[in-house]
């Protein structure tokens, strides 16, 4: 950003710091307005980098599991999977398909958590409280069942290298089940509470556009890349894990603003139930652990997996050198490089739409920082 | 190979049996993999263009890389672009192998929508050495080539921002690299600090 | 005008939009069902694989200690926050534990040590009260461990 000075009166800086309600985390926007209308935005973020890269090099593949869960600490499982399946690869091992099929269910339930509470605090964020608490409520379910079978709510470590430690529960069918069959009606609940809602029609409609072709150019990809008409996802280009077995749709939006990315992440939510369902259906019986030898050391090589995180593709990029630690383990975060397309998206923009548009994006600072 | 880094116990209670040493991240580089060479349309297309500025084609576990000279690299993301087709720039990281003498390889991940294809592009260089940013063709690159000067201080030449985006700006030293150990960094710390000998 | 838009009209004008969303949140004034949880004086119901604080489990017969001071669990954890000890008992040939130092403010409750303990002595179990009131009170040795920690208890 040019430099102002004192001076300048009909240019505001404006710093939207770390510690911000509407940020959803510690992530820190400096602002230059003219008056209320927003001329240049910039990021400064790194207030909760930890280093994991650096950490990687000094575990074994096996130790770094855990660490891999508290990036994107909302969607847990999504990144133990994706970190798992890429030493697969390396490693040359296939989960067995029970362990995959009991993947898909929990890395689904997992996107429909992280979904949930995206809901919920940008809803919170536009000024309706009352969705959060909902939210809230269905996201007790899934973390229930999370803790049941795996022992966390939160930082799951759920996988391990080549398939499960823990066999499922004995109440697990039912609690899913259970818990599909709840959440279908509470997702109608919340599209009635927002999507007619005049208020919130005016406050997402035309805001925070992306073009698909901006959104190539700046890499963004998830939610973002599918609600700029984009049909795309990796569950369906790249399919791992056992997901070209299930039959599911990839919601698009038209305009690639606010509204189109909400709608589709409700979609989401309901094929999420969908695939449940059908893993629920069809789960196989069997092993739940591949055949992966007691001290993992890959041989010397590289790889780059990525999934299709729920905020977008969350990849891997391993490289070995023939030991039990990794050479290198270099994540790439979905959310961060769809943050860098904050600056186009808030071009002409008020200050409270700069709000709705970090909503929007749907980022964890746990990822972008690492 | 075990490390205990940062295992706050007190005086009285550490024993004999702690397990020793310090940490020992890789420092050596790892020998070559295993990888096939790789030859397909794209490939021939490529070493029309671009001759002997490409080293190596290969593949390893089914994808596949090129290794090309540094001052290549723009010139090919700007081919692959806009007649190949790669219209999205994945990642673009670095690998820090200190034994070598082009101690970094700089490494740029593209996908193809149209084709639902990724490929690497790898690139040796030395310390000190400025790559041209690949800003001009791809805006992802933006973030992620602070990120990488940051962690490793490759300066990518024609940057619009060249500033740390991770690390506070005063920091000195670069993290990624294998001469930077956590443990001595932590010693120093407490050292200057603390007034005590090291934390462990 | 037409149908749709006169309806479109007459829903903008009485605000239909708004009360349909007002009537979700009305129909929760009386619930069948309360979702908060009245902590602490009720405690939740967890679930068994949760992993909370750690403990030496000991043989309910004998009441020996388990543990065989293998040293699996201190090579598993990726903190390497657990110190076991131990000394050569030369009658039975075997090693016997002496002491146990486990730190629990580094600890991550990922679970890798109790995965790794061969004879189950080493267990998460289901305590989440681990609060204490110093860094020394956070860093626990065998006496602790295999009590378990005793949290207050409220009364109301």
């Amino acid at each position: 950003m040019p430099e102002t000075t004192y001076l300048d009166a009909t240019e505001l800086v404006l710093n939207m710091g770390p510690q911000h309600p509407s940020t959803h985390g510690v992530l820190r926007v400096i602002l230059k307005l003219d008056g209320e209308k927003v001329i240049g935005t910039e990021c400064v973020i790194g207030y909760l980098h930890r280093g994991v890269e650096k950490i990687a090099e000094n575990r074994t593949y096996a130790q770094f599991v855990p660490y891999v869960d508290r990036m994107d600490y909302v969607a847990a499982v999504s990144n133990g999977l994706g970190y798992c399946l890429a030493v697969e690869k390396l490693l040359g091992v296939e989960a067995p398909p029970r362990a995959q099929a009991v993947r898909v269910i929990l890395t689904e339930l997992n996107r429909i958590a992280s979904h949930l509470i995206w809901l919920g605090t940008h809803a919170l964020d536009v000024g309706a409280i009352t969705p959060l608490f909902y939210c809230m409520r269905e996201r007790e379910e899934i973390l229930n069942i999370f803790e049941r079978y795996c022992g966390a709510r939160l930082t799951t470590h759920a996988f391990r290298i080549g398939g499960l430690q823990y066999e499922t529960y004995d109440g697990f069918e039912r609690d899913v089940r259970a818990f599909c069959d709840m959440f279908l009606p509470k997702v109608d609940e919340y599209e009635d509470l927002l999507t007619g809602n005049r208020i919130w029609v005016a406050r997402l409609k035309n805001i925070g556009i992306l073009t698909a072709d901006e959104c190539k150019a700046y890499g963004v990809t998830g939610p973002l890349l599918r609600a700029a008409g984009v049909r795309w996802d990796l569950r369906k280009a790249q399919p791992y894990s056992g997901y070209d077995q299930y039959e599911f749709e990839i919601p698009t939006g038209v305009n690639g603003d606010s509204y189109d990315r909400y709608l589709v992440r409700i979609q989401e939510m309901r094929q999420s139930v969908r695939i449940i369902r059908q893993a629920l259906d069809g789960l196989p019986g069997g092993p739940i652990m591949g055949k992966v030898p007691k001290v993992i050391k890959p041989p010397v090589g590289e790889v780059y997996l990525s999934i299709e995180a729920p905020k977008g593709e969350l990849g891997y990029y391993i490289v070995s050198d023939g030991s039990t630690q990794p050479y290198r383990v270099r994540v790439r975060p979905p959310s961060f490089v769809n943050l860098q397309a904050l600056d186009r998206m808030c071009r002409g923009a008020l200050v409270a739409d700069v709000v709705v548009v970090i909503g929007t994006i749907d980022i964890v600072l746990g990822e972008v920082d690492r | 190979m075990r490390q205990c880094a940062g295992a706050r116990v007190c005086d009285e209670l550490m024993s004999a049996d702690k397990p020793e040493g310090k940490p020992q991240p890789a420092t050596k580089s790892p020998p070559a993999m295993a990888a096939t060479a790789w030859e397909d349309e794209l490939t021939r297309q490529l070493k029309q263009h671009f001759g002997s500025q490409i080293s190596e084609f290969s593949t390893y576990l089914g994808q596949q890389f090129l290794v090309a000279s540094p001052e290549a690299v723009i010139p090919i993301l700007e081919h692959l672009k806009q007649e190949a087709g790669f219209d999205y720039l994945v990642d673009v990281t670095a690998v820090d192998y200190p034994d070598r003498p082009e101690r970094f390889e700089l490494v740029y991940i593209l996908y193809s929508f149209a084709r639902n294809h990724r490929i690497r592009i790898k690139t040796r260089i030395a310390e000190g050495v400025r790559p041209r940013t690949a800003v001009g063709v791809y805006p992802t690159a933006n973030w992620l080539e602070r990120e990488v000067f940051d962690m490793f201080g490759i300066e990518f030449e024609g940057h619009p921002d060249m500033r740390r985006i991770l690390l506070p700006e005063d920091w000195s030293g670069h993290p990624l690299r294998k001469d930077t150990s956590i443990l001595a960094m932590d010693n120093r710390w407490v050292k200057e600090h603390l007034g005590i000998e090291s934390g462990q | 005008m037409k149908p749709s838009a006169w309806r479109k009209f007459l829903r903008t004008v009485f605000f239909i939009d708004l009360i349909e969303g007002l009537w979700v949140t009305f129909h929760y004034q009386r619930p069948k069902y309360i979702y908060t949880e009245q902590y602490p004086a009720e405690r939740p119901k967890i679930g068994e694989r949760f992993r909370g604080a750690p403990r030496l489990n000991t043989n309910p017969e004998t009441g020996e200690t388990l543990c065989i001071a293998c040293n699996l669990c201190a090579l598993a954890c990726p903190e390497g926050l657990i110190v076991v000890s131990s000394e050569r008992n030369e009658k039975t040939r075997r090693k016997e534990l002496t002491s146990f130092t486990f730190d629990t403010s580094r600890c991550m409750f990922c679970g890798l040590c109790e995965d790794a303990c061969p004879t189950d002595a080493l267990e998460l179990t289901q305590d989440f009260e681990l609060a204490s009131y110093s860094r020394q009170g956070a860093i626990w040795d065998r006496q602790m461990l295999e009590e378990g920690p005793r949290p207050t208890q409220y009364v109301y």
